[in-house]
C-alpha cells in the first residue's frame, strides 16, 4: 500500500471517538503542563503514564505524544508574558515576547506563536509522512552491528542534552546505564548488581526512575521559587494581516532550520531555536529591533522550536532513536506496550505508526485551537496557586511510580531519585543524559553482545561492515558538529540568563 | 534564601560516587566473567562485557570529576529559614507517607500525607489542608481505585 493508503488507514484509526479524545486530552493536558511553571513534558508523561494503562498501545501513544505536543505549544506562554523560559528552548521567545507584552502586545506575540507552531507542526508530520517510511524500509537491512552503531549515533544526543560541561553529561549519562544494568543479564538472565537484594532481579522501572528526577525534584526546586501568577488580561490573539504579513517569512525560515537540523540526533530543541532567532537578527534590515519586541524573534524560535520537535519523530519512529527527554520515554512507553521501537515497527505495527501519524496533524489543529481562542483560559489556569499545584503533583507522583508495578519500592526509587535530583539540579548536572541512557542501555547492550558474538570477539565486525562504519562515522562527525553547536548555544543561553540551561 | 552560598564540592563528591560505581561495576563484570566461563565453555562476551566496559567508564569519568578543577560559575543558594522548614517538612511527610502506606493503607494514609502536605507546602489553615486532602484523596482514589482498577494496598486497616 502506498503512503497515502497507508496515511487514509490511519485517519479512519485515530479519528474514532476514543483516539480522538485521546489526542484532545493529551494536548489540553500537554498546553497546561506547558502553562504551568512546575511540570516539564517528562515529568508529566512519566505521572500520567499509568493513566493510559486502560487504553490500547496506540490511544496511549496518541494521549502521550499530545502531552509533548502540548507542551511545546504551551510553553510560549510564561516566556512571553512572564519572562520565565519553562526550557531552554523558550529562552529567544522571552527576548521578543517579553518586550511585546510589556508593549500591550502580548495577545499578538502568543496568536503568531501559535500560527508558528502550527505551520511548523504540520511541516514536520508531513516530512515525518513521506520520509520516515523510506528510512525505517532502508534501515531494514540493519544487522546488530548496525543497529550498534545507530546506538552510539544516538548517544551523540548526549552532547547536546548535557549543557555547559561534557564531562558533566557522560558522567550522568554513565550513571544511566550502570542503573539499566540492575536486574537479569540478557545472555544468561543470571541477576547483575542486585548484591542479594531479590526485589531488584525485576530492575529499576523507567517510570519511578523519571517520576523522581522530573517530577518530585521539579516541584521541591518549584517550592524554591516564588511563582508569581500571569496579572496580564489578555486580548487580540488573532494577529492582524500585517503582523502575519511581517512574521511569516521568520516563521517559514524557523521551520526550515528547525526541521533540517532536527533530523540531526544532536539538535535538541533548545540548540535550533537560538540559531533561528540569530539567523532572523542577521537577515532583518533593522536588527536593532530584536530584543525590543520583534514578532520576527517570536515568530523564528518558535517555528524552529515546534519543528525540531516534529522533526525528532522522524528518527524516533523509524530508527528508535530518540531526540530527547520526553521522546526517549515516548521509546520507552513503546516498549512497556510491547511494540519494538526502530525499523521494524512500521512492518510488524503500520497500522499503529500510521495511526500515531495521523494523530499528530489532528494534534497539531486541536493545538491551534486550544492556543487561539482559549489563551485566556489558559492564562486564568496559571493562578493556580504552587501550594495546591506542588502537593497534587506529589500525590500524583506517588500513586503514579506506585501503580506500574504494584510496589512501593518503585515508590521508595521515585523518592530517592526525586532528592537526588534536587541535589542534583541545583548544581546543574543535566538529568537528561541519564534518561536517556538508562533507556538505550540494554538496546546497546545487546547489539553489542550479539555483534561481538558473531565476530568471535572482534570488535572489527563494527568497521568491516560498511553501513556500521557509516553510522560510526557518522556518530563521530555528529559529534563533533555538535560539540561546537552546543558551545555556541551555551553562550548564547549565558548572555540571554545570565546562567548555565540544560539545553 | 541565602544571596550566594558555599564554593561547591559537587563534582568532587559526584567523582567520588562515581568512583565507588565504577569499581563495583568491574567486580560485579569479574563475577560475571567467572560465571560465564564456568557456565558456557568458549563464550567471549556475555553479561558481563557490557559492565565491565562501563565501570571502567565510571572510573575514568569519576577521577576526571575527582581532579578537576570546579566550573566558576557553580555557586548554588540553598534555602534557609522558614522555606527550608517547608522544604524538609515536605521531603519529611513524604517519606513517613511512604512508610504509612503500607499499615494504614492507601486511602487513610494519602489523606493524612496529604492534609500535611497542603498545610507544610502550601501553608494552609489547617481546616482547608483538610477539606483539600480529602478532595485530593477522593479524586485520586475514583481514578485510581474505581476508575483504572489499581490494586493500591489497602494496609492493616483495610482502607
Amino acid at each position: 500500500m502506498d503512503v497515502l493508503g497507508h496515511l487514509a488507514g490511519g485517519f479512519a484509526a485515530a479519528l474514532t471517538p476514543t483516539n480522538l479524545l485521546m489526542a484532545f486530552v493529551g494536548s489540553l493536558l500537554g498546553t497546561l503542563v506547558g502553562v504551568l511553571p512546575g511540570l516539564g513534558p517528562t515529568a508529566a508523561i512519566a505521572i500520567l503514564f499509568p493513566l493510559t494503562s486502560v487504553l490500547n498501545p496506540a490511544a496511549a501513544i496518541i494521549m502521550l505524544s499530545g502531552i509533548y505536543y502540548g507542551a511545546m505549544y504551551g510553553g510560549s506562554t510564561t516566556a512571553i508574558l512572564l519572562n520565565i523560559p519553562g526550557e531552554v528552548a523558550s529562552v529567544p521567545t522571552c527576548l521578543d515576547g517579553y518586550p511585546m507584552a510589556q508593549q500591550g502586545r502580548g495577545g499578538v506575540a502568543l496568536g503568531i506563536a501559535a500560527i508558528g507552531s502550527f505551520v511548523a507542526g504540520t511541516f514536520g508530520v508531513l516530512v515525518l509522512t513521506f520520509f520516515a517510511p523510506a528510512l525505517a524500509d532502508q534501515a531494514l537491512r540493519f544487522g546488530p552491528p548496525e543497529y550498534f552503531g545507530l546506538m552510539l549515533l544516538a548517544f551523540t544526543v548526549v552532547v547536546s542534552l548535557s549543557g555547559a560541561s561534557l564531562a558533566r553529561g557522560l558522567a550522568m549519562a554513565m550513571a544511566g546505564y550502570l542503573l539499566a544494568l540492575i536486574g537479569l543479564g540478557p545472555a544468561t538472565a543470571e541477576p547483575r548488581f542486585i548484591f542479594g537484594f531479590q526485589p531488584l532481579m525485576s530492575g529499576v522501572d523507567l517510570i519511578p526512575l523519571v517520576v523522581g528526577l522530573f517530577a518530585v525534584s521539579e516541584v521541591f526546586l518549584g517550592l524554591e521559587e516564588a511563582r508569581v501568577a500571569i496579572a496580564q488580561k489578555i486580548h487580540d490573539v488573532f494577529p492582524r494581516w500585517a503582523d502575519l504579513k511581517e512574521a511569516m517569512p521568520a516563521i517559514l525560515r524557523g521551520t526550515g532550520i528547525g526541521f533540517i537540523l532536527g533530523l540531526l540526533p544532536g539538535c535538541a530543541p533548545g540548540v535550533t531555536v537560538f540559531l533561528a532567532y540569530d539567523a532572523e537578527k542577521k537577515l532583518a534590515r533593522r536588527p536593532e529591533r530584536f530584543g525590543r519586541g520583534a514578532i520576527e524573534g517570536v515568530a523564528a524560535p518558535e517555528s524552529a522550536n515546534n519543528a525540531t520537535s516534529s522533526a525528532g519523530f522522524i528518527p524516533l519512529l523509524a530508527l528508535g532513536i530518540p531526540a530527547s527527554a520526553p521522546l526517549a520515554l515516548l521509546l520507552g512507553g513503546l516498549t512497556v506496550y510491547g511494540l519494538q521501537p526502530g525499523p521494524l515497527l512500521f512492518q510488524k505495527n503500520p497500522q499503529f505508526v500510521w495511526t500515531i501519524i495521523a494523530s499528530l496533524y489532528i494534534g497539531n489543529v486541536i493545538l491551534l485551537i486550544l492556543n487561539l481562542p482559549l489563551v485566556g483560559m489558559w492564562v486564568w489556569l496559571t493562578r493556580v496557586p504552587f501550594g495546591i499545584l506542588g502537593p497534587a503533583i506529589l500525590l500524583l507522583s506517588f500513586v503514579g511510580a506506585y501503580s506500574v508495578r504494584n510496589s512501593m519500592l518503585d515508590v521508595a526509587v521515585s523518592l530517592v531519585f526525586g532528592f537526588l535530583g534536587y541535589w542534583l539540579r541545583k548544581y546543574q548536572w543535566p538529568l537528561a543524559p541519564l534518561l536517556l541512557a538508562f533507556i538505550l542501555g540494554p538496546l546497546l547492550e545487546n547489539n553489542l553482545i550479539q555483534s561481538l558474538s558473531m565476530s568471535g570477539g572482534s570488535p572489527l565486525i563494527f568497521v568491516h561492515r560498511g553501513l556500521s562504519l557509516a553510522l560510526i562515522v557518522g556518530a563521530v562527525v555528529l559529534l563533533a558538529t555538535s560539540l561546537i553547536i552546543v558551545r555556541y548555544t551555551s553562550r548564547r543561553v549565558r548572555e540571554a540568563t545570565a546562567e548555565e540551561m540544560a539545553l | 534564601m541565602k544571596p550566594a552560598g558555599r564554593r561547591c564540592l559537587d563534582g568532587r563528591v559526584v567523582g567520588a560516587v562515581l568512583l565507588v560505581l565504577g569499581a563495583l561495576g568491574i567486580r560485579e563484570a569479574r563475577r560475571l566473567s567467572l560465571l560465564r566461563e564456568s557456565l558456557v565453555a568458549g563464550a567471549i562476551v556475555g553479561d558481563d562485557t557490557f559492565p565491565m566496559m562501563v565501570g571502567a567508564a565510571l572510573l575514568v569519568l569519576g577521577g576526571y570529576l575527582l581532579l578537576a578543577p570546579p566550573p566558576p560559575s557553580t555557586r548554588v543558594a540553598w534555602p534557609s529559614g522558614p522555606l527550608r522548614r517547608r522544604m524538609l517538612t515536605s521531603a519529611a511527610t513524604l517519606i513517613a507517607y511512604w512508610l504509612l502506606v503500607p499499615w494504614l493503607g492507601y486511602t487513610a494514609g494519602t489523606g493524612i500525607a496529604s492534609t500535611a502536605l497542603y498545610r507544610g507546602m502550601g501553608g494552609y489553615r489547617w481546616p482547608v489542608a483538610v477539606l483539600l486532602g480529602a478532595l485530593s484523596t477522593g479524586i485520586l482514589y475514583l481514578v485510581f481505585r474505581v476508575w483504572l482498577l489499581e490494586p493500591l494496598p489497602i494496609g492493616l486497616l483495610g482502607a
